[in-house]
């Protein structure tokens, strides 16, 4: 069962026929207004049709190729972009300069290890192995040791030995 | 690429032999040096201006001079030598060498008596300095120096 405003738009459309037609329009309660709408709507409707309607393609077969094209191209197998196209890392490369880096720190991991032996008093100053003084000549000496960080100075003190006159510093 | 790895194995052969390759003949200077405070000080002796700052801050004197000193080649490690003085002597006896330096004993005489007897192993980059006896107003120093 239609309601009015179906019947209504068909009418207006000219779409109803034989006694649907005639029993709409009988249903109608001023039916001069309503042929005057009918009329405005199809003005309307060739106006519109006037002015918005498609406009022809002046290159119709250039548009389609293009268009064929692009769907060729993306319905295609989809292929990832190559490392080997786009870079010059190629897996192998990576690897061998990944091996030259290693080795190179190696190398310097050697020679910083030759120069500092952690723990151990650096080779490089001087140590004190062992001091003594005789004991009877020089019965209040004591004996020390330190390293200068300037100038790895190192540096044996020793206190107490017997003071000498002048004379002792001829050449 | 094998260009490479051998690149990397000569630098790994250089990187282990480069410090034998350094081993050579050094000299010991050794020094007895009087230090002391004087109005018009001479100037410091070439042997020392390398540590003229340490000596000058560690002792407090403002003039060193030599008064004897010896300087010594050392070929086998095994050499020994004298720094004399007119009353002091120093005797170095060098007991070997290794890769940092010499072994030395070190024996400190005035006239016949033996003052002070010390061991080090002298590093060809760190000096040694020794405080000796008082003399007068100044300081007795034994500088031991590879050059």
């Amino acid at each position: 069962m239609k309601t009015f405003e179906e019947k209504w738009t068909a009418w207006l459309d000219g779409e109803l026929s034989g006694k649907e037609l005639v029993e709409f329009e009988a249903s109608l309660p001023d039916k001069t207004a309503a042929e005057a709408q009918k009329h405005d709507a199809h003005k309307l409707g060739t106006l519109l049709k006037e002015q918005l309607g498609a406009h022809a393609l002046s290159n119709e077969d250039f548009f389609s190729h293009q268009l064929r094209e692009r769907i060729a191209r993306e319905s295609g197998p989809s292929r990832e972009p190559s490392l080997e196209a786009s870079t010059w890392w190629t897996v192998r490369r990576l690897f061998w300069t990944g091996a030259a880096s290693l080795a190179l720190f190696l190398i310097c991991a050697i020679f910083v290890m030759r120069e500092m032996n952690p723990g151990e008093q650096s080779q490089y100053l001087t140590q004190i192995l062992n001091a003594r003084v005789d004991p009877a000549v020089s019965p209040n000496a004591t004996i020390s040791m330190f390293e200068t960080k300037e100038d790895k100075v190192t540096v044996l003190w020793v206190e107490g030995l017997q003071s000498l006159p002048a004379d002792y510093a001829a050449k | 690429m094998r260009n490479c790895a051998l690149l990397v194995a000569a630098l790994l052969a250089l990187a282990t032999s480069a410090p034998s390759a350094a081993q050579a003949a050094q000299t010991v200077w050794s020094g007895l040096v009087i230090a002391d405070n004087v109005a018009q000080p001479a100037p410091m002796p070439p042997e020392l201006t390398r540590i003229e700052q340490t000596l000058k801050e560690l002792f407090g004197y403002n003039q060193f001079q030599v008064i004897g000193q010896s300087r010594k080649t050392l070929k086998t490690g095994e050499e020994d030598w004298l720094a004399s003085s007119k009353y002091f002597a120093l005797h170095v006896d060098a007991r070997g060498e290794s890769e940092a330096g010499y072994v030395l004993n070190l024996k400190l005489y005035k006239e016949n008596e033996l003052l002070l007897e010390t061991d080090t192993k002298l590093s060809k980059r760190s000096p040694l300095v020794i405080k000796g006896p008082q003399v007068g107003g100044g300081q007795l120093l034994l500088v031991l120096v590879v050059q």
